[in-house]
């Protein structure tokens, strides 16, 4: 667990540092979101209905650039095998880059989601909408953070969505549903927040045990 | 257990033999039986017949995506390499069943419910499927088919894959729960008469064999090509290249 | 406790690390070829070959970072394969990669590597490194200012911040001015008590710090002045089954 704490806050440390990384990943999602904007005519209609698909659309594309950065730098300077030669189990270091990447992603999905509401004027900086977007963002990360491992080593982070993105399928439509169900206050139907609690938690835990077969050589 | 595997090994010994005619008789039944056996379906007239194709193609794609998830799962339990190329192997025929499977639908669904693709469940799950395998067979070929790391990156991915398949189903149908269930088998028994189940029956062992033997084919030719190579190189090295 | 700076090798050194019967390919390329060596405890040895000839595979086994998957490998009694955290947490590896962050200062380096190795405390210890890489005064520069030297020298200090018994260098020379290589000589030879591992090519630096020399020829040992002669191989081996 030291391990855990230690990368995540040597992560931190380091996403401060690197401030423009990750400040062009938000900027990314700012650009997203205003370009929604435009194409949908989201300003002068009643947005509700759209507004949880151009969320999570920005959100994962954020998390794309955000999850490739932070191995692709470990990669870079070799620290990666640093890391790998720690006594800790290693899954406790994929649970510490996995925690960084979460705290990145949602500080950006925090920024969207007040900028959103200033757009748009629609208050989107409610609890429930909140818990939507920390529960998606838990499975999303989680997977994200597996398969950037090797993208980043084979350099091949272009195939990361290519990948990722199907994958995600049941994530992005439980999230837009809870998303709108959280923002019109009426029930959707079907346990949207369940599926998308069942589908992180198996995620993060699946991509957990999985890691150490990954980065061995 | 070792009775098990050299009971396989035995059967599999005798598959360039037994193969190539049990594909050919299953294939000509089917396309005998599905043409002149099976009654004119009295709705939907003669491009019913498409069904005995497209659903053992559908069946036999998720059979095939199953043999990528178990020989996944087989490659990072033992690292054996063979393994990998199983995986990839029958990837490649899951993604051309899968294909095969929307394009028959297509061709069916146009006469039948006016369009050739519509957001259905059934149909988008489909699609995100051959995405999802169409992705990882894009992923192998783009990496050196003996880079280990690469194939249990692989294999990480395909275990993800196939335990997505039932998560996406039911999001999907959740997220489309207007339209019709499968017709195959209702809850009160089978809808369809006996000849038509028969005939299905013979569609399913025709092309689930066509597939074995696919599979069978492809993996030993991944195989080989990883073989030539390492013998290229080792003749490279005696040449002192 | 009572020994100086001379180490007195026992008669018959237990091994430390033993490898025996490991192979390793990489798809066609045989990288090793059922090689078999023993080192005992203090050596210093000079893992000596050409590119390619397999020294980083090998050395990528001993490190855990390639679990063997023909062959075993021992670290201090722990299999390789087996107990990779046993043998992590008593193993120091210095690369020709530093192996560093760049935009955290060597202090914030050295203290982000101890917690990953479980040392909550190393304070003392992280500023008796630093003073003897000679990087105490510069603690606070981020490590991107820092010369290719003083890059290695903060990578030597990361390698032995948990204090480990083996020492594993992959050619960590490249690049490296004269000084930083004396310094880099004067820690092998300062390493009193820690078993030395280097992979190198330079030869002709061996004789300074090295007691023995392997030398790898396209996956295979064909020089070997390191391990006991034959006769003691079954009582090693007793020794690493109990």
């Amino acid at each position: 667990m030291t391990a855990t704490w230690a990368i995540l806050e040597k992560d931190l440390r380091l996403l401060w540092r690197q401030r423009t990384g990750w400040v062009s990943a938000g900027a990314f999602a700012a650009m997203t979101v205003i370009t929604f904007s435009f194409a949908f005519d989201l300003a002068t209609a009643d947005v509700r209905p759209l507004l949880p698909g151009v969320l999570w659309v920005t959100f994962l594309f954020a998390g794309v650039i955000a999850s490739s950065h932070s191995f692709s730098e470990e990669q870079e300077q070799g620290t990666f095998d640093a890391l790998l030669l720690a006594p800790a189990p290693r899954s406790a270091l994929y649970a510490g880059k996995a925690l960084a990447n979460l705290v990145g992603l949602l500080a950006i999905e925090a920024f969207v989601l007040v900028l959103g509401s200033v757009l748009f004027n629609v208050p989107l900086l409610v609890p429930r909408l909140l818990l939507v977007t920390v529960v998606g963002t838990v499975g999303y990360v989680g997977l994200a953070t597996l398969l950037s491992t090797l993208g980043a080593v084979r350099s091949r982070a272009v195939l990361l969505p290519v990948l990722t993105l199907p994958l995600l399928v049941p994530l992005l439509i439980a999230a837009v549903r809870a998303t709108g169900e959280a923002l019109s206050g009426a029930p959707d139907g079907a346990p949207w927040l369940l599926l998308l609690a069942v589908f992180s938690f198996w995620s993060a835990v699946g991509a957990a045990l999985l890691f150490p077969l990954v980065v061995e050589q | 257990m070792s009775w098990l595997v050299g009971q396989a090994s035995r059967i599999y010994a005798f598959r360039w033999v037994t193969l190539p005619p049990l594909v050919g008789v299953g294939m000509f039944a089917l396309i005998a039986a599905s043409l002149v056996v099976a009654p004119r379906e009295s709705v939907e007239g003669e491009v019913q017949r498409v069904f005995y194709i497209h659903f053992p193609s559908a069946l036999t794609a998720y059979g095939a995506l199953f043999v990528v998830f178990v020989s996944s799962i087989a490659l990072l339990w033992t690292k054996d390499m063979r393994w990998d190329a199983i995986a990839r192997a029958a990837a490649g025929v899951g993604v051309l069943f899968t294909a095969f499977t929307l394009g028959t639908g297509a061709i069916w669904g146009r006469p039948t419910w006016g369009v050739y693709w519509t957001w259905d469940a059934r149909l988008t799950s489909t699609l995100i499927l051959l995405l999802l395998y169409g992705g990882y067979l894009l992923a192998r070929n783009l990496a050196d088919p003996t880079d280990e790391q690469a194939a249990r990156y692989g294999a990480v991915f395909a275990i993800f894959a196939f335990a997505d398949i039932p998560v996406i189903n039911m999001s999907v149908r959740w997220w489309r729960t207007l339209h019709p269930q499968p017709m195959v088998v209702g809850s009160d028994g089978p809808a369809m008469p006996l000849e038509m189940v028969a005939v299905m029956m013979i569609g399913l062992v025709g092309v689930g064999l066509l597939a074995t033997w696919l599979i069978v084919l492809r993996s030993e030719t991944e195989l080989l090509g990883v073989r030539t190579q390492a013998l290229r190189a080792r003749l490279d090295r005696r040449m002192g290249v | 406790m009572t020994a100086g700076s001379i180490i007195v090798t026992p008669a018959s050194p237990s091994p430390v690390v033993v490898v025996e019967g490991l192979s390793r390919r990489y798809g066609s390329v045989t990288a090793l070829d059922d090689v078999g060596f023993e080192v005992p405890a203090g050596a210093r040895v000079a893992l000596l070959g050409a590119n390619g000839a397999g020294k980083s595979t090998l050395l990528a086994t001993l490190c855990t970072l390639a679990p063997p998957r023909v062959g075993r490998v021992t670290i201090a009694g722990h299999d390789v394969a087996r107990a990779g955290g046993e043998v992590r947490r008593r193993i120091g590896v210095l690369a020709h990669q530093p192996m560093v962050y760049e935009d955290l200062t060597s202090l914030e380096n050295l203290r982000f590597f101890a917690r990953l190795y479980g040392l909550l405390d190393a304070n003392a210890r992280i500023e008796e490194l630093l003073r003897a890489v000679g990087l105490w005064r510069r603690r606070d520069e981020p490590a991107r200012v820092l010369s290719r030297g003083y890059h290695q020298r903060l990578a030597m200090a990361r390698a032995l911040v948990h204090q480990p018994s083996v020492l594993l260098l992959d050619e960590p020379e490249t690049g490296l001015d004269t000084d930083a290589l004396t310094l880099l000589d004067d820690l092998m030879l300062r390493a009193a008590g820690i078993t030395v591992l280097a992979a190198t090519h330079r030869r002709d630096r061996v004789d300074d710090w090295s007691t023995g020399v392997l030398v790898l020829e396209r996956g295979r040992i064909i020089e070997d002045s390191v391990s006991p002669p034959t006769p003691a191989a079954p009582r090693a081996l007793a020794g690493a089954h109990a």
